[in-house]
């Protein structure tokens, strides 16, 4: 069993590390002082993840789309009903949520923390599927993807990046749509949870006021010993993506007040991961913030004017394969808020971009760091987001302070462009 | 553990409220003023804090409030508008590093000069506000106001409270109404102002690893205000006779019908039998374990989310449920019906205990939250209430099976509210 800690002297905190024989890793937080005791279990395996070589098997499948999501709500099921109601008999809160790249169970609770990593362990590495339980989620994840379509932030979102994207999977919702679920049948889910459901692939996150070694020793005692072992890691196939947008221009209709709107500027310097791709994660965020922020000119001037309001954000989304940033907001002009950031964007690489903007910004990125440790859950869910990306939640203190102003220029001019923005509108009837 | 929480009357109506606890690596800080929520003044009220976030005296525009809150490491400034009960709370908050972490000289005073400074000193000229900021909040604001259509989920339930309490003031949109944007000049609205800072009974809620020297000190020589009568708010009616049920329907493109039913639940805060609606409330629809989750999402696959709340001050208990538009009397049969079960007692030891923890995990969760303990020690002032979180668990743990039926009995169905495609 390997067993490591890392510290981090200024941030006042640590993290433990174990790694069982069968190749699961866990983390551990302590966080002295909280009521809270917070658990993620949490899978390398997202909706991206369409086409891939089963374990044991050496063609590779492609499976309907929104089976990872599927998988997560049927893994609930146990032979003896639906495991929420042990959870619940000791008044915590269990959860799950599936993205492009992760799916995550997850509890909560302030008692009987031990009982609760039990379950957790043992629901999540038991699967049962039957062709009547398989059914009968069909209805319910049909009201969510339903509830969905009524969202419009969602769907500007999501028309955004089909917009970018030509084949790639990011362009297809999490949930699939209705016709694919229902071409998903226990079959495949069986063959998805063998092959992403391995420990291996597979992480434990624990944090608050814990004894760890007693937490470690439920963990390996419920490990299921069946597992077959295996070497290398999973096949996955991606399409080949073209490093230019499809579509400029998205437009849909739904009832809503004033018009929202998406920019997506698609990255084209992707193929990495690890502390590289966690500095270019922050380098793009410090951009946007010295950019679009509320303390930038250019925010205020389109405020001033009207065209944007506190609704305007940004985010940058960076993974191995895929990148984007999305500027977005609400306005009734959006192709004229559009227009204004591309003359901004050809300005300023005339000019300069701002050194003292840079560093007062960098100082509040440290702040918010900071902050960010306040909370249980965002430093789970960040710490195995991170770690399937082959970097550390602890390693971020340490990349923002080595960024430079140089870093922000270089990626300033190749970010940005006038070529591979796409604009996705949602309007009112 | 319990939090050392300290109490202590400033001025008329003025109180702070201290946490004292090292967990977490920030000083939060919020003050709240109370104002009745009235039409002739909630989108005053409303637009207030938006015209406020504009310019001070010594930083004149948003543009140098920001770099000043970057330069302090982030502050995060935030302001809302909420309903509580028949009230208006307007928050002012700011968080940022404590000096364990960035030691600064005098963090905290600056912190709480920062937020005292947008609330007090803003950037006026003739004793009125600037135009030109004022009429810009104003189209902000109504965006703002007509954007609600926009979430489908909470706008069912907010139209459905509306109907229900069509004649009471808690039917009060908080952020005020479009029409009433034109009334407002930046002289009736710089007089408004005032009068709020003069009159309003205020709460400054601080959270963070801090000595009460210190945070007194600093409010002494920092949060000046002029005081004159305070306006205390009376406690809102709850009680109301359902002589008949009031069905309505309102249409609109969407893809999910949103069904809401609003009840009486007839039971004031400050009964016994108040935790016995909670705990009523939460077997009913609390979560997974719950009979409405049970039996609309898992047995008949109709819903994706049903669940059930209540609301403390106006004693309102609501459903909420998305469902396909063909499914409407089938999901409402079964609520119904569910509602019944209630009645007639007809739930579980387990189901009790079950609902009892995962009250208790909410309650003890609080205290994991600045934000939350803040907002928890703003409603134990309101409700003027000072059970601690452990005697609120306490309570918990005494509800008895035949409160919890006494608690569904006084529930009255009022309104059913549903939201569906203009086809269908």
């Amino acid at each position: 069993m390997i067993n490591n800690t890392i510290k981090s002297k200024k941030l006042n905190e640590e993290i433990i590390i174990k790694e069982l024989d069968n190749g699961l890793k866990i983390f551990y937080m302590p966080k002295q002082g909280f009521t809270k005791k917070y658990a993620v279990f949490a899978t390398n395996y997202g909706s991206n993840d369409n086409k891939f070589v089963p374990i044991g098997e050496n063609e590779a499948i492609e499976v309907p789309e929104g089976i990872a999501h599927f998988l997560e709500h049927k893994l609930f099921e146990e032979p003896d009903g639906n495991v929420f109601n042990d959870f619940s008999k000791l008044g915590s809160y269990v959860n799950a949520y599936t993205n492009f790249n992760q799916t995550a169970y997850l509890f909560t609770c302030t008692d009987k923390f031990y009982d609760n990593l039990k379950l957790l362990v043992r629901f999540v590495q038991n699967p049962y599927f039957t062709d009547e339980n398989v059914n009968k989620e069909k209805g319910i994840i049909e009201q969510e993807i339903r509830m969905y379509e009524d969202s419009p932030g969602w769907k500007v979102f999501f028309n955004c990046l089909r917009g970018m994207y030509h084949n790639h999977p990011v362009r297809i919702d999490i949930a699939g749509t209705v016709e694919s679920i229902n071409r998903i049948t226990k079959e495949t889910l069986y063959k998805c949870y063998n092959t992403f459901y391995h420990p291996k692939n597979m992480i434990l996150f624990i944090v608050g006021d814990i004894d760890f070694d007693k937490a470690l020793e439920i963990v390996e005692k419920n490990q299921r010993e069946d597992i077959e072992n295996y070497t290398g890691s999973i096949k996955r196939f991606y399409p080949e993506e073209p490093k230019e947008i499809k579509n400029q221009f998205m437009e849909e209709k739904m009832s809503i007040s004033t018009p929202l709107f998406n920019i997506g500027f698609k990255d084209s310097d992707v193929g990495y991961y690890g502390d590289k791709l966690l500095k270019k994660q922050i380098v793009t965020d410090i951009l946007h913030e010295m950019l679009f922020g509320e303390s930038s000119e250019f925010f205020q001037k389109l405020y001033d004017e009207g065209l944007i309001d506190n609704t305007f954000g940004t985010q940058y989304v960076g993974n191995k394969d895929y990148g984007y940033s999305i500027l977005g907001g609400e306005s009734e002009k959006p192709k004229v808020v559009m227009e204004e950031i591309l003359n901004y964007i050809t300005k300023l690489k005339n000019e300069k971009l701002s050194e003292e903007d840079f560093n007062r910004i960098k100082k509040k990125f440290i702040g918010y760091h900071l902050m960010d440790f306040n909370s249980l859950e965002y430093i789970a869910n960040t710490f195995i987001k991170y770690y399937f990306n082959n970097t550390s939640l602890i390693n971020y203190l340490r990349i923002l302070q080595e960024v430079d102003f140089k870093d922000i220029v270089e990626r300033f001019n190749s970010h940005f462009t006038s070529e591979n923005y796409t604009l996705s509108i949602v309007c009112n009837r | 553990m319990e939090l050392e929480t300290i109490r202590k009357k400033l001025d008329e109506g003025i109180h702070l409220n201290l946490i004292k606890t090292k967990k977490f690596k920030t000083n939060f800080i919020s003050i709240y003023f109370l104002r009745p929520l009235i039409r002739e003044e909630v989108t005053k009220n409303a637009l207030i804090p938006m015209v406020l976030k504009r310019g001070t005296k010594f930083n004149k525009t948003s543009l140098d409030i920001q770099r000043r809150l970057e330069e302090l490491y982030g502050l995060n400034f935030s302001i809302d508008v909420t309903k509580k009960g028949e009230r208006q709370v307007v928050r002012f908050s700011i968080e940022g590093p404590n000096s364990d972490y960035l030691p600064l000289e005098n963090f905290f005073q600056q912190k709480f000069k920062m937020l005292t400074e947008i609330i007090t000193s803003p950037l006026t000229e003739n004793n009125k506000f600037l135009d030109k900021y004022l009429e810009q909040e104003k189209q902000n604001l109504e965006k703002r106001i007509k954007a609600r259509i926009n979430n489908k989920k909470s706008y069912a339930v907010e139209r459905c409270i509306e109907e229900m309490c069509k004649n009471e003031k808690y039917s009060i949109y908080k952020y005020g109404y479009v029409e009433d944007l034109n009334e407002i000049d930046s002289k009736r609205l710089y007089d408004h102002y005032v009068k709020i800072l003069e009159s309003s009974p205020i709460e400054i809620n601080i959270v963070g690893n801090l000595e009460e020297e210190e945070v007194f000190e600093t409010i002494k020589n920092t949060f000046e205000v002029p005081r004159k009568n305070v306006e205390y708010i009376p406690r809102e009616n709850i009680l109301k006779d359902v002589k008949t049920h009031k069905r309505v329907f309102e249409e609109m493109d969407v893809n999910q019908g949103k069904l809401t039913l609003g009840f009486r639940t007839n039971i004031p805060y400050e009964e016994d039998l108040f935790e016995a609606l909670l705990l009523m409330s939460n077997i009913l629809g609390g979560g997974p374990h719950s009979k409405l989750f049970i039996n609309v999402r898992e047995k008949e696959s109709l819903a994706y989310y049903i669940h059930s709340k209540t609301y403390k001050y106006k004693s309102l208990m609501i459903i909420t449920s998305g469902i396909e538009f063909k499914n409407f009397e089938k999901a409402l049969d079964i609520i119904k019906k569910q509602v019944d079960e209630m009645k007639k007692g007809n739930f579980t030891d387990d189901e009790i205990e079950q609902s009892k923890k995962a009250l208790i995990t909410t309650i003890e969760a609080l205290k994991d939250s600045n934000y939350s303990l803040s907002e928890f020690l703003l409603s134990q002032s309101i409700t003027k209430e000072e059970k601690t979180i452990e005697e609120m668990v306490n309570r918990v743990k005494r509800i008895k099976r035949e409160e919890i039926i006494e608690a569904a009995n006084r529930a009255n169905l009022d309104t059913i509210y549903f939201l569906k495609n203009r086809n269908q």
